[in-house]
């Protein structure tokens, strides 16, 4: 039973993981909580629900090429949803108290639940794909694994490494890990900020318009407050490995996951997300910025 | 200054309702139910079948004397909202008659509010078998509570099953927990103890965790109280754990939604439900066809088929006695009605008499009633 | 006294705030008494966690925890035959040892971390209440089936009905504005804007630091205690499922958009928050009810971008050295 349950954390784990880059990425720049994540998440995944059940038959009948394009959709349409989102609610706000935009996050993750569920549906809708004989099922012993599970698994990992390749080795990483310590003296090295943070929010929205595809295709259905959830416990995740930073996302993501997992195969159902909240309380106790952050020595 | 604004846009609106229309005089039938929200799926399923019912009155003609209205409220599932617009409501004297609230924790302190003005209540939904014990003489309950439905399940588990080995899990609300403890004791009593009983919060998605500890215990059945989506994931994901075993659940999973979620997993899974089968009520099977024709895009929620019928009985209760609020609560206290859902009457504090009970199995990929 | 304007404009909201709500009983809209009440109840939460927020500057999501707490620990005195006025310390005992017990390890976080730390504890709050059966009765709610509980009563009037509790929330906001106004306008108010300011600074002249943020923290939650306790009173039943992260972050959004650190701020983003959607759903009416919480959704975004800094943004804030960025 524990290998089994270790296989249920993971693959928990990934999706968490990769929704938590989302939270991360934003807060690096910013320092900002972005409660609409969640929401880009959930619209990324009735996106790939809509490709996956609207482009036409000539399409679909090749897989592999339908199955891209769901993805691309996802990531493209969460990605610009993201950006529209900072554009539109954010960007007016940088000056202000840093609570400002974090109200107007909320505001748009209500407006965002609510349009979905005025202007689509309030049921849950079924995921097109994949049907239950699109799936492998594997056996080890008695321990259960699909090959679901395995590409949700590869495909986090995947995106991670990607992203901090991105941020380590590229021009445009080095830019926003420059901006993300310190704005002004960036602008005057000839950063454009305003160009990285919106990079910034295209990424993380494109990788929770990924993380809601998944989700919807795991899962098996996706409705107007799935975002809710999930949000929470990848923003813990992102608090835990320690925020605003990738590494930390990824180890708090599967962390918590495991965690998630384990609590309710040995200890109590009904507790378990006491005993995640626990978790996150002591370790920030005992290490104040998450597993992975620096300490940061205060400016005066 | 904007409070007073508040206050002043407030007597506007009721004076605008108050005298907006001459001619008959004007009667209301209220819905309150969570139109939107987390729940607000089962909300909109009750306010459709709810106008549905005002409209077939009116276009009956049924009440040429009044005019017939229908006022939708939106409680959210928050008892804050409940109470909020329970005194919204009783603030109109025009609303004759409240059908809802769904959830338990919203009809309970709203019902205190109703008690005030004598205004009748009739909840299509509500399970907590503390609303109608509370002594209040205008709150009557169209859903059976869950001590009858459990016990049932519980039978019909060691009758006509056979199964010796039960898993229960509960979402942790009022209905779920209320359902799965009433099973549970009705199971033990039957000598057998249930091998796990757990409870899981409602809008998770994975509990594989879950399922993977209750297969180590080696169930022949689960029982679950609770709704119909967290269901459906979880007998999804129990065939996807190599436990291939039915998930036998209550009334809040009789939906085709259920079905939709879990997919094919779902195939032999039983639900039990309150009244007979539409089948065998041609009344109920006109209501099945009307519903498709009018919300084609809609499927019908587990609590319509109440919403539908408690409607119905505070229109034939202003049939027969007009709109005084005392009569009307008199009246359906002693109504003998027959419609989607049989014969239905009132016990002494509000309950229905309408006890019967069936079951159902997905077989096909539809719900089949079995007996 | 000078007859000014503003002068006549404070009479005639105080004599609306004191007389309206009794005409409206009167004319039978005990809609709109109830949500003067919800408002004045609102009103104190915000008035409380604006001392955590507003003058010290730590960002509390759980503050709901709190209230949760007052709820349910004067429904159980209540249920014990304690009358209110007798269960009243109780609540504030418990609410102040919980905060301070949660405040001792945490308030040496900093900024978000302490943010996401009280998040986590309102929703432990939560889910303690709906799994702790034996005693809070899960989600089933308190009081149960053969319980009771015993309405306030004063000098033998007793609180039924929603006027008489407006005034009763009245009375106790005041109070609640009195505290806070006192400790703004004190030694200890002033040690808190130096904190907010630059803790360093106010540790080298001599601010306990660690002292002050905890006595403020504590009045915070005590205040939060007290209005879940008269809240219960009022609605006679309390279940698990009103005290949501969201109802934290919806107080947390009244603050902001009213003018943090400013009573009347907070007071006018309580009844913006609390009255539009009130507004909304009288107005729209049932063609339109669906579409309330999209349109208050909206008006949150419009509001906050067009006054960043809250309607009625605290005088002393705004004269505070603002740093040029975010660091």
């Amino acid at each position: 039973m524990f290998f089994q349950q270790l296989i249920n954390g993971i693959t928990l784990g990934s999706i968490y993981a990769l929704f938590a880059l989302g939270y991360t990425m934003v807060y690096g720049i910013l320092l900002m909580i972005n409660f609409a994540h969640s929401e880009i998440f959930m619209v990324g995944a009735y996106i790939g629900f809509w490709a996956l059940t609207f482009l036409p038959l000539s399409i679909q009948n090749v897989v592999p090429l339908h199955l891209s394009l769901v993805f691309v959709s996802s990531i493209v349409g969460a990605g610009l949803l993201a950006v529209l989102v900072e554009r539109i609610a954010y960007r007016r706000l940088y000056g202000a108290s840093r609570l400002t935009p974090l109200i107007s996050a909320i505001g748009v993750s209500i407006f965002l639940q609510n349009i979905m569920q005025v202007g689509v549906s309030a049921q849950s809708q079924p995921y097109p794909y994949p049907q239950s004989s699109d799936i492998m099922h594997f056996d080890f012993f008695g321990i259960q694994v699909n090959s679901l599970q395995i590409s949700i698994f590869l495909l986090a990992i995947g995106a991670m490494i990607a992203l901090q390749l991105f941020v380590n080795r590229t021009k445009l990483g080095k830019a926003m890990r420059a901006t993300a310590q310190n704005h002004t003296v960036s602008q005057l090295m000839g950063i454009n900020v305003n160009l990285i943070i919106t990079m910034t929010f295209l990424i993380g929205g494109a990788l929770g318009g990924l993380a809601g595809v998944l989700n919807g295709m795991y899962y098996g259905s996706i409705k107007f407050n799935m975002g809710f959830f999930p949000g929470l416990k990848a923003f813990t995740a992102a608090v835990v490995g320690g925020i605003g930073n990738i590494k930390g996302a990824m180890i708090g993501g599967f962390l918590l996951g495991i965690i998630e997992a384990m609590s309710v195969g040995y200890i109590s159902s009904a507790y378990k997300d006491v005993i995640l909240f626990l978790v996150l309380i002591f370790v920030l106790i005992f290490r104040p910025t998450g597993i992975m952050g620096e300490a940061v020595t205060e400016k005066i | 200054m904007i409070r007073k604004l508040l206050l002043l846009l407030s007597i506007l609106t009721l004076i605008l309702a108050g005298c907006g229309q001459s001619g008959p005089q004007v009667v209301k039938v209220a819905l309150v139910a969570p139109l939107t929200g987390d729940i607000s799926a089962h909300g909109q399923g009750m306010k459709r079948a709810a106008q549905m019912a005002v409209d077939e009155a009116n276009a009956a003609n049924l009440f040429p004397q009044y005019q017939l209205q229908f006022a939708a409220f939106d409680d959210r599932g928050d008892p804050k909202e409940a109470v909020t617009v329970a005194n919204q409501i009783i603030s109109d004297p025009t609303i004759i008659g409240i059908v809802g609230h769904l959830n338990s924790g919203c009809s309970i302190p709203a019902s205190q509010v109703y008690a005030k003005k004598n205004v009748l209540m009739i909840t299509p939904a509500s399970t907590n078998p503390k609303l109608t014990q509370q002594g209040l003489k205008n709150v009557f309950r169209l859903c059976t509570t869950d001590d009858v439905q459990g016990p049932f399940a519980a039978n019909f588990v060691v009758d006509s099953l056979g199964f010796k080995k039960v898993a229960v899990i509960h979402d942790k609300t009022a209905y779920g927990l209320g359902l799965a403890e009433l099973f549970r004791t009705q199971f033990v009593s039957r000598v057998y103890p249930v091998l796990s009983f757990v409870g899981i919060d409602v809008g998770e998605k994975d509990y594989k965790a879950l399922i993977t500890k209750i297969k180590s215990t080696g169930p022949e059945i689960i029982y679950f109280g609770g709704m119909h989506p967290e269901c459906g994931l979880i007998t999804k994901q129990a065939k996807e754990l190599g436990l291939a075993i039915p998930v036998f659940s209550g009334d809040g999973v009789l939906t085709p939604e259920y079905i939709t979620i879990g997919g094919p997993a779902t195939e032999g899974d039983l639900s039990s439900m309150t009244g007979l089968p539409p089948e065998k009520l041609p009344a109920a099977q006109k209501f099945i066809d009307d519903y498709a024709r009018l919300y084609p895009n809609d499927d019908m929620q587990p609590y319509d088929p109440y919403t539908y019928e408690a409607v119905k009985m505070i229109l034939e209760a202003v049939r027969q006695v007009g709109t005084n609020r005392d009569s009307l609560i008199t009246t359906v206290a002693g109504i003998n009605f027959t419609g989607i859902l049989g014969e239905s009457s009132f016990d002494e504090i509000g309950d229905t008499r309408n006890k019967t009970i069936t079951i159902y199995r997905v077989t096909n990929g539809k719900f089949v009633y079995v007996d | 006294m000078k007859i000014t304007r503003k002068s006549i404009l404070y009479a005639i909201g105080i004599i609306g705030v004191l007389i309206l709500p009794i005409l409206m009983n009167q004319a039978g809209n005990f809609y709109a008494v109830r949500v003067a009440g919800l408002v004045g109840i609102y009103c104190i939460l915000g008035v409380g966690l604006n001392i955590t927020i507003g003058y010290t500057g730590l960002l509390d999501l759980g503050y709901i925890a709190f209230y949760a707490i007052g709820a349910y620990t004067a429904a159980l005195a209540s249920i014990a035959g304690i009358p209110f006025w007798f269960g009243l310390p109780i609540v504030i005992i418990v609410g102040g040892l919980i905060r301070l017990g949660l405040g001792a390890p945490l308030l040496r976080l900093r900024g978000d971390y302490l943010a996401i730390v009280t998040l986590g504890f309102g929703e432990i709050v939560r889910l303690v209440l709906v799994n702790l059966e034996p005693i809070t009765n899960g989600p089933k709610g308190l009081p149960r089936v053969e319980e009771k509980l015993l309405d306030i009563s004063i000098f033998g009037f007793k609180f039924t009905e929603n006027i008489h509790f407006y005034y009763l929330i009245l009375a106790f906001l005041l109070i609640a504005i009195l505290i806070s106004y006192r400790m703004e306008h004190s030694r200890l108010g002033r040690a808190l804007v130096a904190i907010r300011e630059d803790e360093l600074a106010a540790t080298l002249t001599g601010v306990n630091v660690a002292r002050v943020k905890a006595v403020a923290f504590t009045i915070s939650g005590i205040i939060g205690a007290v209005a879940g306790a008269i809240y219960t009173h009022w609605n006679g039943f309390v279940s698990p499922e009103q005290f949501t992260f969201w109802e934290s972050i919806l107080i947390v959004a009244m603050l902001v958009i009213g003018g943090m650190g400013n009573i009347a701020g907070v007071i006018l983003g309580v009844v913006l928050l609390v009255a539009v959607p009130e507004v909304l759903r009288a107005s729209l009416g049932t063609a339109f009810v669906d579409y309330r919480m999209l349109l208050f959704g909206i008006i949150m975004i419009v509001a906050i971008i067009y006054r960043p800094e809250g309607i009625l943004p605290s005088k002393r804030r705004a004269l505070e050295l603002k740093p040029i960025e975010a660091e």
